[in-house]
């Protein structure tokens, strides 16, 4: 069967799946180095290391990028420019508040069923789309029902498995999970996590905190709400698109007013003491929200800023980290 | 007609324009030296070197004096619009409304160069964490706070989507800090797919039938503010108008590129010519003004051309030039290279665009959103640029960078590999902070390069 690969979280797997394809949601390994991207300055690390590792895979059969940052839009020239494989590029709106941007997304799910078709997926149907839902609902449900157990780096791989395998690899992990560290519990905010960035938590629970709330996009802000199994039934397209284009809040939002209502519930629930804002230079969506959160919220904020030069990253960020926990032990 | 045509600096203008009052020549009211802008805080215009027409100072003092036109509305009692991003379109809705004025606050991106930095609006971006990582246009930041370069509009608009990341992030701090944002969503432009209704855009693009119905339906609900805020409604017959008076911007602007581009001495620099463009976007916020303006540096070209007089000679290097300079300054070191522009892509192709009139008004304007070039591919940019070359037979490209900006990075290589398969001519990239004075030198080095090079190629 096809391997298709994306890395934006509004792409639901469930929808690639139901078509009979692999769908396959990339955390990308580290900062690319390709010279296909053009000079490295300006260019966010991960839209970077995204290309350099859709394009030297041999086990794909397509490729669905996003609109959802500009870079990744351009990255997409790129891709359809240097690769011979087949790409698409799903428009998902910035607004959502609109019936029109709502109507717009699954418009767009419906051209993705035509591409996927056409690489050789089966016509969608109702029916097996809901399966094909229950079945991931029910995995998501049990991997957050093991956060508490699991540490940082250990909730970020599961997550990042089952994104990349599906729900077989929730099934596989999960029971392996008893002990999570103790700590200063704090929330680790931000966009995508390479999986050389992931050293991040290490250094966080070496020094003294617990990552309670992975609220980055490859953690669990980045996983689409609970479908209401009832409404799956009857109309699981909408359901889905309520999912993951109503349920996921992102700083590219137009208002991003939800990213901070999410971040407001989740901070309380969890008892999160402070944030690491984890963000790319060269992201700006990421960077903006720096100084507006620190100015939203009372808890003290970490910016950690990453270059994508993994070494130099890592000596800084654990210098950065250690004084932060001190701080706040 | 002007006689011998020069670029003078801003003292031999204020020279002249006195010559020009004790001759009695009869100039609109905010027509004056244009020295006296830099004593209000434009000291930048110190390091330009202006047309010597009067058609040349009027547009100059069109352009700066757009603030007290927009206070002056206000005064009156007229709604004022800020539209952001889209560059062109929201303006030709506002204006089809008799009691509202619509600018852009992206304009702000120039007031750290014409202001030589001292407003400090970059320094209050900073602080609010908006950095040099961003591109110029967070200058409007510090200007929405400092309240002294424009007022706050009544109605703030911004299109996202498939827009620029710095923009978008940009806009989005402002509302965090308290502005009120009417969003709305401009998609990324994508061919059409078999069996869908293809529908070619003012410029060129083709989008499918299905976008245009989506983005008309955004402008709709655009529309719906404008009548909020106005108190009056927008109707078909009122948008109708509206787009006419702006085509009659448009079409002017169109003769005027097409002359300045293609003449066989260049009639007006290049300076001149991106404020020419830039009146399209919104009209300066006097519509039937701005196009009185083009029309006077139209006539003027038109004479020079006629005399087959100009800047530089004949065999001046002929430049297609992508993306706006941050530094205005920067224009002029063209010319002083040897070389002239024929042909621009400024970023927003689709305001300069006629906006077709045989559609119903909002899907008219809903095309010309989506010609724009920033929102489609980085791929089709470049053919249009291409087309635009062949067009006005320019002989070289250079495209120039601007700090921070999310598309840059991306885009070049792309244009220049575009480029390089359909033309086969010199592509150059530079990269232009909002102030250039340390690296003047280098910058001409490097267009005088690009001169050299596309007379060692006129020799082939
Ligand atoms: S980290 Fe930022 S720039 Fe990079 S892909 Fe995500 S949103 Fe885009
Ligand atoms: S110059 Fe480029 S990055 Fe800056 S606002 Fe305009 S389109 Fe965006």
């Amino acid at each position: 069967m096809g391997k298709i690969v994306y890395t934006c979280p509004y792409v639901p797997a469930e929808w690639v799946a139901a078509h009979g394809l692999v769908p396959s949601r990339v955390m990308v390994r580290t900062a690319g180095t390709s010279p296909a991207v053009g000079p490295k300055e300006g260019v966010c690390p991960y839209v970077r290391g995204f290309v350099d590792e859709v394009m030297s895979r041999n086990d794909v059969s397509g490729i669905v990028m996003t609109t959802v940052c500009d870079q990744m839009r351009r990255a997409f020239d790129i891709v359809v420019g240097r690769s011979k494989l087949p790409a698409f590029l799903m428009n998902v709106p910035n607004t959502w508040r609109s019936v029109a941007a709502q109507r717009l997304y699954v418009d767009e799910l419906r051209r993705l069923s035509r591409f996927l078709v056409g690489l050789g997926g089966s016509a969608v149907s109702n029916g097996e789309l809901a399966k094909v839902m229950l079945d991931y609902d029910t995995a998501r449900s049990s991997l957050l029902a093991k956060r508490e157990l699991m540490s940082g780096r250990q909730f970020a791989e599961m997550v990042a498995a089952f994104n990349m395998d599906g729900p077989g690899a929730v099934s596989a992990n999960v029971a392996g999970c008893s002990a999570a560290p103790r700590g200063v519990p704090l929330a680790a905010v931000g966009g995508p996590m390479m999986a050389e960035d992931l050293d991040m938590f290490d250094v966080i629970e070496e020094s003294g905190g617990r990552i309670v709330l992975d609220a980055t996009e490859s953690g669990e802000r980045g996983i689409c709400q609970r479908f209401d199994r009832r409404s799956i039934g009857d109309d699981p397209v909408t359901e889905l698109a309520e999912a993951y284009f109503g349920g996921i809040q992102d700083a590219s939002r137009r208002p991003n007013s939800g990213l901070y209502q999410w971040l407001k519930q989740h901070f309380e629930e969890r008892g999160v003491r402070g944030v690491v804002l984890h963000r790319y230079v060269w992201c700006d969506m990421w960077h903006a929200e720096l100084a507006r959160l620190r100015e939203w919220t009372d808890l003290p904020v970490l910016d950690v800023g990453v270059t994508g030069d993994c070494e130099a990253d890592k000596h800084r960020a654990a210098n950065q980290i250690g004084a932060f926990l001190e701080m706040l032990q | 007609m002007t006689g011998v045509v020069r670029q003078i600096s801003l003292d031999e203008w204020d020279r002249q324009y006195e010559s020009l009052q004790r001759a009695g020549a009869r100039r609109p009211g905010y027509v004056g030296p244009l020295g006296r802008h830099v004593q209000d805080g434009d000291r930048g215009l110190v390091r330009l070197r202006f047309d010597n027409s009067p058609a040349a100072l009027r547009l100059w003092n069109f352009l700066l004096t757009e603030e007290d036109r927009l206070r002056q509305a206000r005064t009156e009692g007229k709604k004022i619009v800020g539209a952001m991003k889209d560059l062109g379109t929201v303006p030709v809705m506002a204006y089809s409304l008799d009691n509202v004025v619509a600018f852009y606050p992206d304009g702000a991106w120039w007031i750290p160069c014409v202001m030589e930095l001292s407003a400090g609006l970059l320094g209050i971006a900073d602080s609010l964490g908006i950095d040099e990582s961003f591109c110029p246009v967070r200058a409007m930041l510090g200007a929405f706070v400092t309240e002294a370069h424009f007022p706050i509009p009544d109605l703030l608009s911004c299109s996202v989507g498939a827009t620029c990341d710095d923009f978008s992030a940009i806009a989005q701090r402002l509302n965090g800090l308290g502005y009120p944002i009417f969003w709305w969503e401009i998609p990324h432009r994508r061919s059409p797919e078999p069996g869908e209704t293809a529908i070619e855009l003012p410029g060129g693009f083709v989008a499918p039938q299905s976008q245009i119905e989506f983005v008309k339906s955004e402008l709709q609900r655009v529309a719906a503010a404008l009548e909020e805020l106005a108190g009056q409604s927008l109707d078909e017959a009122k948008l109708a108008v509206g787009i006419e008076r702006a085509n009659q911007v448009r079409d002017c602007l169109a003769e005027l590129r097409l002359l300045a581009f293609t003449a066989e001495v260049c009639p007006i620099p290049a300076l001149e010519m991106l404020i020419a463009e830039m009146l399209t976007i919104h009209f300066c916020s006097d519509q039937n003004e701005s196009l009185a303006v083009l029309q006077e540096l139209l006539e003027e070209v038109k004479s020079r051309v006629a005399a087959g007089v100009g800047l530089l000679g004949p065999d001046a290097a002929r430049i297609f030039w992508v993306n706006p300079v941050a530094d205005l300054q920067v224009m002029n070191l063209l010319e002083e290279c040897g070389a002239r522009i024929c042909g621009t892509e400024y970023l927003f192709s689709h305001a300069l665009d006629k906006i077709p009139e045989d559609v119903p008004p909002l899907e008219a304007l809903a095309q010309t959103a989506l010609a724009d070039p920033m929102v489609g591919s980085a791929a089709d940019r470049a053919r249009r640029i291409c087309a635009d070359i062949r067009r006005f037979g320019a002989e070289a490209v250079l495209v120039s960078r601007i700090p921070g900006a999310s598309h840059c990075a991306l885009e070049g290589e792309v244009i220049r590999q575009v480029v390089a398969d359909e033309l086969d001519i010199a592509v150059l990239e530079i990269e232009v902070p909002p102030l250039t004075d340390s690296m003047c030198p280098a910058l001409m080095t490097r267009l005088q390069a690009l001169v050299e090079t596309v007379r060692e190629r006129r020799k082939k």
